[in-house]
């Protein structure tokens, strides 16, 4: 076997100027997969990182059949949510968590409505997590005795066309059927730099939605705050067996419409990443098919020699996949290279942030990661794709016979 | 120059294959660029098709003091006497459809459930209700007369778990700047194949929406439909009055034009890529046959050829090269593209969100004159680009050396 791999080895190098051609292209290939790759990492940090700050926590817990996805927020009372408190803050890896009890509604002045989200935290719990409250930027946050009084975004007081101190109505449903609508003033308004999401969430205290819609001492929603993203799957799987009944769910649930956007046009990418590679394949059938051509003679020493049809045209085929590694090494140093260039510059989206709910979500620069997540798979269609591009040449060399070959000048 | 192409057909028929499969390589190119652009383009003319249908329309006439964003409903905001208005630019020429549209926001709520909406009075017999009109998935339309009815999207009554005949409740901002609730019931159901929209408008008669906000005789827009959307300066002329704002439908959907032309923009780089890897295959092909031919290029210059000539047989090779692949390309393309014009791409995203870019559940992909002969030229040059090198490589041969190669 040894020997067969230096033989095909060598055969690659013969004719330096081609085999760098199908390199470079093949190279090419594998680096634009990185790049994609990469750019999708980056959107999905640059997406999920700010999805935290705006859903609040990192894990929510709810009442069973409230449903999940971040369009709907009906009023269900969650059992024993003290008891779940004190389970979740057990937890290994948890920072913070606390009640909060969200719903819809409408927050309207003379000048105009708007459909919002309310939410109302127990803002002493939430301290240290909460990035609202952190970014007040004019008047001051919400401390739980705080009755008619509302937290709003930058972007909803510019949209409204109000201030500190402005009364704005929240209309909402209570959790027994009644409108209630209440008129209350403005303490202090958020910058969280992303205004279309501002606008989607006002504050209030949790003491006053408790009276306000009928929910007296309950809330609807844990929220669970983590020391670092990524260990949401861990925490969960530890907390399911000890909240049976529940639902859990981390941020990545919230947004599925994001996860699927992703995942189908990765799985378009997919497929014309391999047309490329195919089209990087001709190369490589067209390179080897002329040095059947060339080595006629040589293969017929070969066969003359005593190596089966079979043996032939592995050399071939092992020759080919040596051109696939190769570029997979080039197009890995290539890959890198742009990656590389791209994370230093970053790429700015921030005008298409009007566009979907998610791109909303994106307030700076997107950096991608050097996109070496999927290297592998991708390394080995690319050896796949130019080993099977090998295929025809080396049944065309193993059909030779050896004494018709020799006779060949 | 006939002699040229025939020498150079007869080359490439030297080795058939090898030159059809570097044919095949830049069509296989060729017909990946065509598919990718006629995506993008079915993606984005769609999104900007639907929201002129749904949203925007050609034009809309406001109140010059209106802000979308706001969805005031203060008089001053608003247009006065809005049949009449309507009237009287359904008559301008270029016009198919001129009808008044009352916004307002607001959510419904069902049980323990709400969710965000946008109420819009519409006039029911009106041209421009169509895409609802012909969307109707259960029950019925609306009539203008009805006072306690409305119409839900399909995306909305899934999420709130609702069909015809149910009762909603729902709450709107109103002109004295209060909210309003009252309780409706859901005559039909639409959809417009784009669950982004239908999960938040929710249509009821332009005179109970009047009534329902306290808006009166007055409407947010006119919203209005062109028979030809490039006529809009002449309808803008003939419209404007004091009081009056009339916004274009591409005003209204700027971020959508823009966003169009940045990701064509980005999409050069991604072409330009795809047609490198396709021109490696045809510069080793070509550089190959003119290795082979070392010894014929020598007699050819020995009989007195110059190096120009010689290049130019090669230069006509890769030519050929390149009407072979762009016809394969055109081809393969044109059938896989015509599959996806007909039958969509199950891609697109379903999207929530009050502003922002529509979509369907699939992508039809679309195929314009501009993308095909902008696209075909490309491949065509990058091809004969590629044969360039080789061409040139065959020319620079010097002619006893050449002479006494071994083959």
């Amino acid at each position: 076997m040894k020997l067969y791999l230096r033989l095909a080895w060598r055969n690659t190098w013969r004719h330096r100027r081609r085999t760098l051609i199908i390199v470079l292209a093949m190279g090419f290939g594998l680096s634009l997969m990185m790049m994609y790759d990469g750019l999708v990492d980056g959107f999905n940090q640059a997406i999920y990182g700010n999805a935290i700050k705006v859903l609040g926590g990192n894990i929510q817990v709810h009442a069973k059949g409230y449903g999940g996805s971040a369009g709907q927020k009906p009023l269900l009372a969650l059992d024993n949510d003290g008891g779940i408190l004190q389970t979740v803050l057990t937890q290994p890896g948890v920072v913070a968590a606390s009640r909060r009890i969200n719903t819809g509604g409408l927050a309207s002045s003379r000048e105009g409505a708007f459909a919002v989200g309310i939410t109302a935290i127990e803002p002493e719990l939430e301290q240290e997590v909460n990035l609202a409250g952190q970014n007040v930027i004019d008047g001051r946050g919400l401390t739980s005795d705080d009755g008619d009084s509302v937290l709003i975004g930058k972007g909803l007081a510019e949209a409204m066309g109000v201030g500190v101190g402005d009364r704005i109505t929240l209309t909402g449903r209570s959790a027994h059927e009644q409108m209630r609508q209440r008129t209350m003033t403005v303490i202090g308004i958020y910058d969280l730099g992303m205004p279309d999401i501002e606008k989607l969430t006002v504050y209030i205290s949790l003491n006053e939605a408790q009276t306000l819609y009928d929910l007296s001492g309950a809330s609807t929603e844990v929220a669970i705050f983590l020391d670092e993203v990524g260990r949401e799957r861990e925490v969960i799987a530890a907390l399911t067996p000890l909240l049976p009944g529940y639902e859990i769910q981390s941020f990545t649930d919230s947004y599925p419409e994001l996860q699927y956007a992703l995942a189908s046009k990765g799985q378009a990418m997919d497929i014309f990443s391999v047309i490329i590679l195919g089209i990087a394949g001709i190369g490589i059938l067209n390179l080897l098919l002329m040095a059947v051509y060339e080595r006629t003679r040589e293969i017929g020493v070969l066969g003359a020699l005593g190596l089966k049809p079979r043996q032939i045209s592995l050399l071939f085929i092992l020759e080919g996949t040596f051109i696939g590694v190769v570029g997979v090494g080039l197009g890995i140093v290539l890959g890198l290279a742009f990656n590389g260039m791209i994370r230093a510059v970053g790429l700015d989206f921030t005008a298409m942030s009007g566009m979907t709910s998610y791109t909303a979500l994106i307030t700076d620069k997107v950096y991608p990661s050097w996109g070496v997540g999927r290297l592998l798979s991708r390394a080995v269609t690319v050896a796949i794709i130019a080993a099977l591009a090998a295929v025809l040449p080396a049944r065309e060399a193993a059909q030779r016979d050896p004494a018709e070959a020799l006779h060949y000048v | 120059m006939i002699q040229l192409l025939k020498l150079a057909f007869r080359n490439l028929g030297r080795n058939r294959r090898r030159s059809f499969f570097s044919a095949l390589a830049m069509g296989m190119a060729l017909a990946l660029l065509l598919l990718m652009a006629s995506v993008i383009r079915g993606e984005m003319g769609d999104a900007i098709d639907l929201s002129i249908r749904l949203q925007s329309g050609h034009l809309q006439v406001r109140s010059a003091t209106y802000d979308e964003a706001k969805t005031s409903l203060q008089w001053e905001d608003l247009v006065e006497n809005p049949d009449q208005v309507a009237a009287q630019v359904a008559s301008l020429d270029p016009v198919t459809v001129a009808t008044p549209r009352l916004y307002a926001s607001g959510f419904v709520t069902t049980r323990n459930e709400s969710a965000p909406v946008r109420a819009v009075g519409i006039d029911p017999p009106s041209e421009a209700n169509a895409p609802y009109r012909d969307g109707i998935r259960e029950g019925e339309f609306l009539s203008p007369d009805d006072r306690e009815g409305v119409l839900i999207g399909w995306s909305l009554a899934q999420r709130l778990d609702l069909s015809t005949g149910d009762t909603v409740s729902l709450s709107v901002n109103t002109s004295n700047g209060e909210v309003e609730e009252q309780a409706f019931t859901v005559r039909g159901i639409y959809s417009t194949g784009t669950s982004g929209f239908d999960g938040l408008t929710v249509l009821l008669p332009l005179a109970k929406a009047q009534a329902f906000t306290g808006a009166e005789d007055h409407a947010s827009s006119i919203f209005v439909l062109l028979k030809d959307p490039a006529q809009t300066d002449a309808v803008i002329a003939a419209i404007q009055s004091p009081g009056f704002e009339v916004l274009t439908w591409r005003d209204m959907n700027e971020l959508l034009i823009q966003t169009e032309q940045l990701s064509s923009g980005y999409m050069v780089f991604f072409y330009l890529i795809v047609l490198g890897i396709a021109a490696t295959v045809i510069v080793n092909t070509q550089i190959m046959s003119v290795y082979e031919r070392t010894r014929e290029i020598g007699i050819l210059s020995a009989i007195g050829m110059r190096g120009r000539n010689v290049m130019a047989i090669f230069l006509t090779e890769s030519g050929m090269l390149a009407t072979g692949g762009v016809l394969l390309g055109l081809l393969i393309g044109g059938i896989v593209i015509a599959y996806f014009t007909r039958y969509g791409l199950p891609l697109a995203v379903e999207n929530f969100g009050i502003t922002g870019m529509l979509l369907r559940e699939r992508i039809y992909t679309q195929l314009t004159v501009q993308d095909t002969v902008q696209l075909t030229l490309m491949s065509f040059l990058v091809t004969v680009l590629a044969g360039l090198y080789p061409a040139v490589l065959a020319s620079r041969m010097e002619p006893v050396a050449a002479l006494r190669a071994e083959k």
